[in-house]
């Protein structure tokens, strides 16, 4: 150990990125590709009735036009990770705007694009249902989805909640949002006899092999499929499942017996992919007048489509957050004619908001500081050992000087201004996935480590390569880490924030596997100046190996191997639990009293993530994660025309995100305690952490601000006139 | 996109001539927002005529007016030390604009003809009357919270985008073209149309005629002048409501005022009787409501923006008291 672990240290891979030698999935030259482009629907609902491609055809370039007419049959992947229950192209029904339904291929990407112009589709049209107001009498509780139900029963809420001393029973909702990586969903199918390799940009590419693998299930030979994506431009989600327009690439490919590229448009990330669902959120919350919880009947309704029932709008901080006894979850969908919802950073953020400002609610109502009111109703059974919320309380209140707030609404007020603060706790549910990485430490005394868990911009190949370094005693610059194939040892999805989680215990356990081999090479080694030294008393530091009584008698590893003549290769396979990870979010916001605007003008947050890996990039976790809270809090919204269900800003020019003007300095904290039941050098998953309090945090503070308690969001100034 | 023909013109005559007789072409200057409208297929041409190299790039002040030629960038004559000075809601108006990269290449001519923000107008999936004529609007009864509370009719409430074209109305600017008939000259106010029963139509523009120049008349209210932009993040987003605003007072008697709004009409939105209900008046704030009420007197507003009624006169009554000293 050399201490490189939890350091903040660079990114290994930042030069590879700024300078373009970072080859992203569409970035990778491929000789002979064609380049294909979809056609989507204009309408909803209905069926295609007449379908032209003659004009396409005709066009320059244009190799082939495949429709649900010519394409062969494919297999709809069973298994979630696929997310829809159909295949376009399969057949003429139409189950949301901008579906698929043609696939044009052409020598370059601008005949491909332009011939998709030209093809010509007639529909029989019928009325689709748009938003969740339009349809709420429909609304059903669905099956369980991926093994979780869609209801909790703990005592009796309804009943307590009828005793309660104070009841506040309010309804919150959030629109739908789309996650808009800056690359754009990509793949690249390259057929080789039997075998197939996709350049795709995933966020797990052994699910995207298996879903790819199940979709030509039917063909024989089943082919072999392998899925390479070194560096991902931004997930957040949107990239965790395989969606359709892959298969179809691949399909397209071995019919074309030629390599074929697709990038999607923005506008088609709209509705090829996925997406957060709308949302509505009834909470009925019981306490005594001293602030204590006793009933919470939290009732949800999300959309759903005509096609799916999945639901990733998790009410864990419901379940687990706060202590109460009687708790009634029921998480209800309605059926619309929009494309399938899935799961996007971090999927409690809809519901955790209606929590986080009922409890500010409820705060004003028993006249008990926000802070003091969930340290009081804190679950003292917090699903995880290190109990560490209360310190990052603690910690963020008082670097944001909560303590001077006066809480009367209002209160404070600089020229136009009215000032707000508030706050939030933060929770995020983290998976972990059985992982294996596999080491070689070279006879140049170099390693490379191999897992087939990607980086999807949050630097994975940072930490990773830290903990080979540190493992090894390597200095940072000999280890080579190499993500993102499945030709690598099977490793997990990056989503979830369960990349850490899962792959750093079978990471460390192969670096200080390998490290131990070569000490025990070394010492058996009669031409080793360690010989005979106890294996226990060898030091490795920076790519020496030293006897821990005497520095002067030290070898490396690069004469340890060579001598030794073969590489050491170790292979770690561990499986890590789930869990929580907590924080606490303070924000300040200025409201301009005549005109409504909002801004967040400081932000201070603390978080217990266990033992931090890397300063620098879980840092980066913070910022990036207050960022996407004040977009949901303020801006973000995908516009669903009421009449045709078709997306009216499929663009980054309407779909607002936050700009760097938007987001304030902000103030990172870490309690930076280990914690030992997770096996990951006592890490937990974190990365989608930050962010889910903030959008309560800011409605918090702008009722602070002003009095007015904002419940939908974005809370756009329109909402404070 | 589909492939397009491309000539650099070297003079503002050739340029003219060769846009009026080469069918389906148009200027392209900074092509901000021509190749985005283009790539989304809201538009299609097969020939551009690139007028970057025409030498209308200068900005002059003399005892008259500010003279911008078409082609100075929009970051130039935010930037220009006289327009600061001079006309500063002219500067405000461009910096609340776009971004600096966009800003750096955008042109003033091309500022003035970009095209609407309406999501149905950019989305050919979909109707849109300006774009196929008669085929609906679908704003209407649609997603209408960006469009216009003014100046609208059946067939199109879409609003015009440019913050610059809001301050030059209320500077009363003169805009001069070049067509293949020869050079004339129209006040901006008479450059955008309003979309009537032709919404395709949208501004005075003839066929194959150039931006050439913009003329900003000096005059003591352009001096004290002030661009108050709404919008719902903090740059790089067009308006929810503007407000571009130049006033002379008279001890607390207004002289002067001149008041244009954007993001509430079909076009940049000027009416003289806002200004009218103003002007040899005392600035007060029960006179400035009384404007605000007459400038929304006509508003026609839909469900998505009913808002606007309201922000627009607090956005008038905020600016105009910032510019006359009113707490």
């Amino acid at each position: 150990m050399t201490g490189l672990v939890g350091r903040g240290v660079e990114r290994v891979d930042g030069r590879a990125k700024v300078t373009g030698a970072a080859r992203y999935a569409a970035d990778n030259e491929v000789s002979g590709v064609l380049h294909g482009a979809l056609v989507s629907s204009t309408v909803a609902r209905g069926e295609i009735t007449e379908l032209d491609p003659s004009a396409a055809l005709a066009s320059p370039g244009v190799v082939a036009v495949y429709t649900h007419q010519n394409l062969p049959r494919l297999t709809v992947p069973p298994d979630f990770p696929y997310p829809k229950s159909f295949v376009p192209l399969q057949d003429a029904r139409i189950h949301h705007n901008g579906q698929p339904v043609a696939y044009v291929v052409a020598e370059t990407l601008e005949q491909a694009q332009e011939a998709a112009t030209l093809v010509r589709v007639r529909y029989r049209a019928e009325r689709p249902t748009a938003h969740l107001v339009d349809a709420l009498d429909e609304a059903f509780l669905p099956d369980e989805f991926r093994g979780r139900p869609n209801e909790h029963v703990r005592g009796d809420a309804a009943a307590t909640l009828d005793q309660a001393e104070v009841r506040i029973e309010r309804e919150y909702t959030s629109p739908t949002q789309h996650h808009n990586p800056i690359e754009p969903h990509t793949t690249t199918a390259v057929w080789n006899g039997n075998s197939l390799v996709l350049h795709e940009s995933a966020q797990g590419v052994v699910l995207a092999r298996k879903i790819v693998a199940d979709a030509f299930a039917a063909f024989d030979p089943r082919p072999d499929v392998r899925v390479v994506s070194r560096y991902l431009g931004g997930g957040f989600g949107a990239k965790g499942p395989t969606w359709p327009h892959t298969l179809l690439t691949a399909a397209v490919a071995r019919q074309a017996r030629r390599p074929v590229r697709l990038v999607l448009t923005r506008a088609q990330m709209f509705t090829m992919t996925g997406h957060r669902a709308e949302y509505r959120r009834s909470l009925r919350l019981g306490a005594t007048r001293t602030g204590r919880l006793t009933a919470v009947v939290d009732t949800s309704t999300a959309q759903l489509s005509r096609t799916e029932h999945s639901i990733f709008n998790s009410s864990d901080s419901t379940l687990h957050l706060y202590a109460c006894p009687n708790v009634h979850v029921r998480q209800l969908g309605v059926r619309l004619d929009l494309p399938t919802s899935s799961y996007m950073r971090s999927p409690e953020t809809t519901a955790h908001f209606g929590l986080e400002t009922a409890m500010d609610e409820l705060s004003y109502e028993v006249g008990i500081d926000p802070v003091e009111l969930r340290v009081r109703n804190l679950n003292p059974r917090l699903p995880y050992r290190g109990k560490h919320l209360l310190e990052c309380y603690r910690l963020a209140g008082r670097a944001f000087g909560w303590a001077r707030r006066d809480p009367r609404p209002g209160s404070m007020c600089e020229g136009e201004e009215h000032v707000g603060w508030g706050m939030a706790t933060e929770l995020h549910t983290y998976n972990a996935n059985a992982s294996t990485a596999e080491l070689v430490v070279g006879m140049d005394g170099r390693a490379t480590l191999r897992t087939a868990s990607q980086d999807i911009g949050t630097g994975t190949y940072t930490v990773v390569t830290q903990v080979v370094a540190d493992g090894l005693g390597l200095p940072l610059d000999h280890v080579t880490t190499l993500l993102g194939d499945t030709a690598f040892p099977a490793a997990s999805i990056s989503a979830g924030s369960s990349t850490i989680p899962s792959v750093i215990g079978p990471v460390s356990q192969a670096a200080r596997g390998a490290r131990d081999a070569v000490v025990a090479i070394a010492v058996a080694d009669p031409r080793s100046p360690l010989h005979g030294v106890p294996a226990g008393d060898v030091v490795t530091e920076h790519g020496y190996l030293f006897a821990r009584g005497d520095r002067d008698r030290r070898d490396t590893y690069r004469a340890v191997l060579s001598r030794h003549g073969r590489p050491v290769e170790l292979t770690g396979s561990t499986r890590n639990t789930p869990g929580h990870t907590f924080g606490a979010v303070f924000v300040e916001v200025r409201v301009r009293r005549r005109l409504g605007s909002v801004r967040v003008s400081r932000v201070v947050a603390a978080y217990d993530p266990g033992r931090v890996l890397n300063h620098r990039t879980a840092r980066g976790q913070v910022i990036g994660g207050v960022a996407w809270g004040i977009g949901f809090a303020l801006m973000e919204h995908t516009v669903v025309d009421p009449n045709t269900a078709r997306v009216v800003n499929p663009n980054l020019s309407t779909y607002l995100v936050p700009v760097c003007a938007d987001v304030p300095p902000v103030e990172a904290i870490f309690v930076d305690r280990p914690d030992p039941s997770s096996n990951a050098l006592d890490a937990r998953g974190f990365g989608e952490t930050p962010g889910t309090g903030v959008p309560a945090a800011i409605g918090n503070a702008i009722f602070h601000a002003t009095g007015r308690r904002l419940r939908d969001v974005p809370f756009t100034q329109d909402r404070l006139l | 996109m589909r492939n397009f023909g491309y000539t650099v013109a070297r003079n503002p005559a050739d340029a003219v001539r060769f846009a009026a007789g080469t069918p389906n072409s148009t200027f392209v200057a900074g092509g901000t927002d021509l190749l985005n409208l283009m790539r989304d297929g809201a538009e299609a041409h097969d020939h551009l005529v690139d007028v970057n190299r025409l030498g209308l790039d200068g900005i002059a002040l003399d005892g008259a007016a500010l003279r911008i030629g078409a082609l100075a960038r929009m970051r130039q004559v935010a930037e220009h030390r006289e327009v600061r000075r001079e006309f500063p809601v002219l500067s405000q108006a461009l910096l609340a604009s776009a971004s600096p990269q966009v800003r750096n290449m955008a042109a003033i001519g091309g500022n003035l003809l970009q095209r609407t923000r309406c999501g149905y107008f950019r989305d050919p999936g979909s109707p849109c009357n300006k774009r196929v004529p008669g085929s609906g609007c679908p704003a209407i009864d649609g997603y209408n919270r960006g469009h216009a509370i003014l100046g609208g009719s059946d067939h199109c409430i879409a609003t015009h985008p440019s913050d610059l074209a809001v301050a030059l109305t209320a500077l009363d600017a003169t805009v001069h073209l070049l067509g293949p008939d020869g050079t004339r000259a129209i006040p901006i106010t008479e450059l955008h149309l309003l979309p009537g029963a032709t919404p395709h139509r949208e501004t005075a523009r003839r066929r194959g005629e150039l931006i050439t120049r913009v003329d900003v008349p000096r005059t003591g209210a352009a001096a004290r002048s002030r661009y108050l932009k709404l919008r719902d993040r903090a740059t790089f987003e067009f308006a929810v409501v503007s407000v571009a605003a130049a006033l002379r007072l008279d001890g607390r008697t207004v002289r002067d005022v001149r008041l244009a709004f954007g993001g509430v009409g079909t076009r940049p939105w000027r009416d003289s009787r806002v200004e009218a209900a103003l002007r040899g008046r005392s600035l007060t704030h029960p006179a400035i409501e009384a404007a605000g009420r007459v400038l929304v007197r006509d508003a026609e507003p839909r469900e998505g923006n009913v808002f606007k009624v309201e922000l627009v006169q607090r956005a008038l009554a905020s600016v105009l008291a910032e510019l006359g000293g009113l707490r």
